[in-house]
């Protein structure tokens, strides 16, 4: 059975999400806590869920990207195994430079949870494989895509843009919802997968990502 | 010694408190033409002149305090 | 200071004094003025409203925990309970919206983690002044962020919620939280009953600071047009704190370390520490220069009434201390040691070894004074032989006034910021009638709706009272769920004027009433009084919360869901309301015919067994504004209905499409499903009155919209609140 690694730090609280997403895919979740470093050999693949890491105080990732815990995801990512951000896990993986842009606030300047309608442009192998368009629901205040005109042009002709929105709900240059790094290995995305995987959430398009 | 760290977003970033704030602003009749808003933090350190003060405060900015891809930090000594 | 001036510093009055003198056999000392005035404040000891309270209906097989504790504790079966309680955070937000709302999920939060529940939903009944009223753009802004700053980075879903604007509210509004925990199978129900002499009394969670000293006087208090100068009593919530201690509390409660705990609310530590030791019947010692200070310099009173956040207090064997310190400090947070609990039933506080007091916590709980303050029976000054409403000219036009108004139209802009799906078990968020979340365990859907409807409340208090239960609970009827239980939270004004106190007992008693009927207990509440401008009263608001469970995890949907099904209308016919319509347009507030709790119970259950053993695919309980709002409602996603009224309920059209018929509930079914079920006798009236149809809202021959102009009105929020956008 698949081994998952789901990362813990203060403030995270998608925690249970995941693995009950984990769980429902059949694999074997366990817990890693921000404190300690782990064998990369210990694990098949590693999710960083959402949340408030640390409050989302200074900036939206930030401290979580200085645990012990993150040394041990950059050398996991870094040995090509895959790794996935979703939400605050995916500010967290820009943080640290696993990917590239930032998450600044939402052009609204308010938090929104509402679903949305996203188009895979470049199909990642690890996660959501076999998806072209799905519904998902996003949930953040802090979920704007930055990134340089000439970083964007670079990653777009490496096809590392993952997800697009249709609509675009917070301001994202080109409506990026989610992205890969150079590798294809590291992956991360706004919206919540883990919140639609029956019918009985609203919608069972994110039961496909894990 | 006290070493204050002023952090802004980067002018190509869009900054939707700054442009709340300067809504609101104008919305009460003040002629303001644009607004930042950022934060700053005051960090004591022991050292023993500015210089070093500031270098220890310029490693901790460049660790963890402000992101080079969307803000712009100073130093000053308080 | 002068005895007068005391009195009045510490907000006790003449007679309060003598009590306390005959309770001591002497005059009071030093800090017993500060423990007094706080835990006799109406806001700890509900003084005025405890006599109604006690008769209240509160009981039932499932009832594991009533009033006495931070919440009620529910049991579900299989294994499953739940803890939910709803609390008013009224003057604070007023006074500073954005921490006035968000310390009231912080606390109401407290109050359900405390008692060994983990949080899973939380809702909020808000009520507004005007839009155009002074400042009320930057409280309802304030207000909802706050609550979306506190609640979602605490990671606990807002699944359903409402939200009033009347101008009764634009100097007073109200803030009223709810949460709700669940226990698993095997999980231990926790108290505040301390006990075990020699067990220490652990301070664990934030520093003290000065924030809300006074606080729970302050909330016992008119407001006047001095607000500014309250402003340091407002106390600073910190969402990631209180995540922190979430988890802290939780695990050394799972790791059963702990043998009471209670959340440092209203007056802080003095009155977490005097309940928890009247309500075990033991006594503690606290060394209040061990209490973890954010200032130095507070003195002993200051600390004894501080109500800074997120901190609690535990009792625990002296051995398990350290394993708690463990625990906490994995979550980086302190727990120490302040005290111990005592066998003699007396509190001694010492500050650097000086004793401070000694007294009975009786006194200061238990044998707070009461007031049966003066009422009159209610008589119903509204009602009517028979509504006389004015006739519409232009019924469609009546509607999409109605629809666009700040009263009736969508309240997403709310919602949408809210986190509604954390823990990833909602099944219904805010856009439902009813919140739900699944029951991981048992695979049911646990359902929430919190009620109440100040317009109703405006006509009659005593229809309002039965209406604040009836209503929210067909709505859980009408979506399949049994009613469990019930919590309250009773916004009303100064209830020293006789007029007020009897809307009170008016309301609470038809509360009560039409809770027993349902066999739904109340089992947890709050209630706030004073909440009066310069002699202006709010609308008498008793707002309530209901818990229900059902079967199954999905059921009728709230939009029409396909063409050709069949619409139906079931009506119990028992009072009818001038209602919302006629408050929007200027018309006299009255109503006719009354309210039997008896068969709204009945009725209940009728509708309830209608949707639990039929297809039923979409269903709404008709509401403000009447029937043609609702079906305008229903409307959406390019589902619209046609249907004809003769078989409902008024005189003429006007009351027909816009009076509220207590009570009425539109459902569908598909087609065949109908004709079968037909033929059967009803104990109520059940009619079809039409059918679902593609994109296009028809009703008789007086209104004809396309989907998209029902919900273009229906989405115009922004033209009341311009600067919300």
């Amino acid at each position: 059975m698949k081994k998952i690694g789901v990362v813990r730090f203060l403030g995270t609280n998608c925690d249970r999400d995941i693995w009950q997403a984990v769980e429902a895919k059949g694999y074997e979740p366990q817990w890693l806590w921000y404190e300690n470093e782990f064998e990369s050999s210990d694990y098949d693949a590693v999710i960083i869920p959402g949340g408030f890491s640390y409050g989302d105080y200074l900036r939206c990732g930030a401290m979580a990207s200085k645990t012990p815990v993150m040394k041990s995801v950059v050398e996991f990512a870094n040995s090509g195994k895959p790794v996935l951000g979703i939400c605050n896990g995916f500010q967290v993986l820009c943080e640290v430079g696993l990917l590239p842009g930032a998450l600044v606030r939402n052009h609204s300047g308010q938090f929104i949870d509402k679903w949305v309608v996203l188009k895979v442009e470049n199909s990642c192998s690890h996660w959501g494989e076999n998806v072209e368009t799905c519904r998902l629901p996003i949930a953040h205040g802090e979920g704007c895509y930055h990134i340089s005109e000439h970083d964007y042009k670079n990653i777009k002709d490496a096809g590392q843009v993952w997800l697009t929105y249709e609509d675009n709900p917070n301001g994202s240059v080109a409506d990026v919802a989610g992205v890969m790094n150079a590798g294809k290995n590291v992956a991360g995305l706004m919206p919540h997968p883990e919140r639609a995987l029956f019918e009985w959430m609203g919608g069972q398009d994110g039961f496909n990502f894990f | 010694m006290k070493i204050g760290v002023k952090i802004l977003p980067r002018e190509e970033v869009l900054d939707s408190s700054g442009r709340t704030v300067t809504k609101t602003l104008q919305s009460n009749s003040f002629k303001v033409s644009d607004c930042r808003v950022g934060k700053y933090l005051e960090i004591e350190v022991d050292a023993k002149n500015e210089a070093e003060a500031k270098e220890q405060v310029q490693k901790m900015a460049e660790f963890v305090l402000y992101n080079p891809l969307t803000e712009n930090y100073q130093l000053e000594v308080l | 200071m002068s005895l007068n001036e005391k009195l009045k510093k510490y907000r006790l009055s003449e007679s309060e004094y003598q009590l306390i003198c005959d309770q001591l056999g002497r005059e009071p000392q030093g800090v017993e003025w500060a423990l007094y005035s706080a835990l006799w404040s109406e806001h700890c000891s509900y003084k005025s409203s405890k006599v109604h309270l006690k008769k209240l209906f509160n009981k039932s097989e499932k009832v594991l925990q009533s009033f006495g504790e931070n919440a009620g504790v529910i049991d579900l079966g299989q294994g499953e309970r739940v803890a939910f309680k709803m609390e008013s955070h009224n003057h604070p937000s007023f006074i500073e919206p954005y921490q006035g709302a968000a310390t009231g999920v912080g606390g109401i939060l407290r109050d359900i983690f405390t008692m060994g529940a983990r949080p899973v939903a939380l809702a909020n009944y808000l009520c507004f002044g005007e839009s155009k009223a002074d400042r009320m753009e930057t409280l309802v802004k304030g207000v909802v962020s706050g609550i979306s700053g506190y609640g979602n980075c605490v990671g606990v879903p807002n699944i359903t919620g409402q939200t009033e604007f009347h101008s009764s509210y634009n100097n007073n509004i109200l803030v009223n939280a709810f949460a709700l925990g669940l226990y698993r199978p095997g999980e231990k129900v926790f108290t505040a009953k301390a006990s075990g002499p020699g067990n220490l009394v652990v301070y664990v969670g934030a520093k003290t600071g000065r924030d809300g000293v006074h606080g729970a006087s302050m909330a016992s208090e008119s407001f006047d047009d001095n607000n500014d100068a309250k402003k340091p009593n407002v106390q600073i919530g910190d969402p990631f704190f209180e995540k922190l201690l979430i988890e802290s509390c939780i695990e050394v409660m799972r790791d059963d370390l702990v043998v009471a705990i209670q959340d440092m609310g209203a007056a802080g530590l003095t009155s977490s520490s005097f309940e928890m030791a009247s309500s075990g019947g033991v006594g503690f010692n606290i060394a209040l220069d061990k209490v973890p200070l954010r200032d130095g310099q507070m003195m002993p009173e200051e600390i004894l009434l501080s109500e800074s956040q997120e901190r609690m207090l535990l009792i625990c064997e002296p051995k398990n201390l350290a394993k708690i310190e463990a625990v906490f400090a994995k979550w980086n947070l302190d727990a120490t040691a302040i005290g111990e609990v005592t066998e003699n039933k007396m509190i001694k506080l010492t500050w650097h070894n000086e004793v401070l007091c000694e007294i009975d916590p009786d006194h200061l709980v238990e044998n707070a004074p009461l007031y049966n303050r003066p009422y009159n029976e209610w008589t119903s000054p509204n009602k009517v032989d028979a509504l006389q409403m004015n006739e519409c000219n232009d019924l469609q036009d009546s509607l999409l006034k109605q629809l666009s108004s700040e009263q009736g139209c969508a309240r997403n802009w709310i919602y949408d910021q809210y986190d509604q799906r954390v823990g990833a078990q909602t099944i219904s968020d805010c856009s439902g009638s009813v919140g739900m979340v699944r029951l991981p365990d048992s695979e049911r859907a646990l359902g929430v709706v919190l009620g109440c409807r100040p317009h109703v409340m405006r006509i009659d208090s005593q229809v309002g009272g039965y209406d604040s239960i009836a209503y929210p609970s067909l709505e859980l009827a009408a979506k399949g769920f049994e009613t469990i239980a019930v919590t309250d939270c009773l916004n009303f004004g100064n209830p020293e004027k006789p007029e007020l106190m009897s809307e009170f007992v008016a309301s609470v008693q038809a509360m009560s009433e039409q809770c027993e009927k349902l066999n739904a207990p109340i089992i947890s509440g709050n209630v706030s009084l004073y909440n009066e401008t310069n002699d202006n009263n709010i609308t008498s608001t008793p707002a309530t919360g209901l818990v229900g469970v059902r079967d199954t995890l999905t059921g009728p949907a709230n939009a029409f869901q396909g063409e050709g099904d069949v619409v139906l209308l079931a009506q119990l016919k028992q009072a009818s309301l001038s209602g919302m319509h006629s408050e929007l347009n200027g018309g006299k507030e009255q109503f006719c015919g009354a309210v039997d709790a008896g068969e709204v119970a009945q009725f209940n259950q009728f509708i309830r067994e209608l949707v639990t053993s039929n297809n039923v695919t979409s269903s709404r309980v008709v509401g403000k504004f009447g029937l043609a709002y609702a079906l305008a409602k229903m409307t959406s996603v390019g589902v619209g209905c046609e249907v004809t009224t003769e078989k409902a309920t008024g005189s003429n059209l006007t009351e027909k499409y816009f009076a509220e018929h207590l009570y009425q509930v539109v459902l569908t079914l598909p087609e065949k499903d109908w004709e079968s079920l037909q033929s059967n006798s009803f104990p109520f009236e059940l009619n079809a009155i039409g059918k679902t149809t593609a994109g296009q809202f028809k009703v008789d021959d007086q209104i004809n919209l396309t989907a998209e102009q029902v919900s273009n009105a229906y989405s115009s929020w922004t033209t009341h609140f311009e600067k919300l956008s």
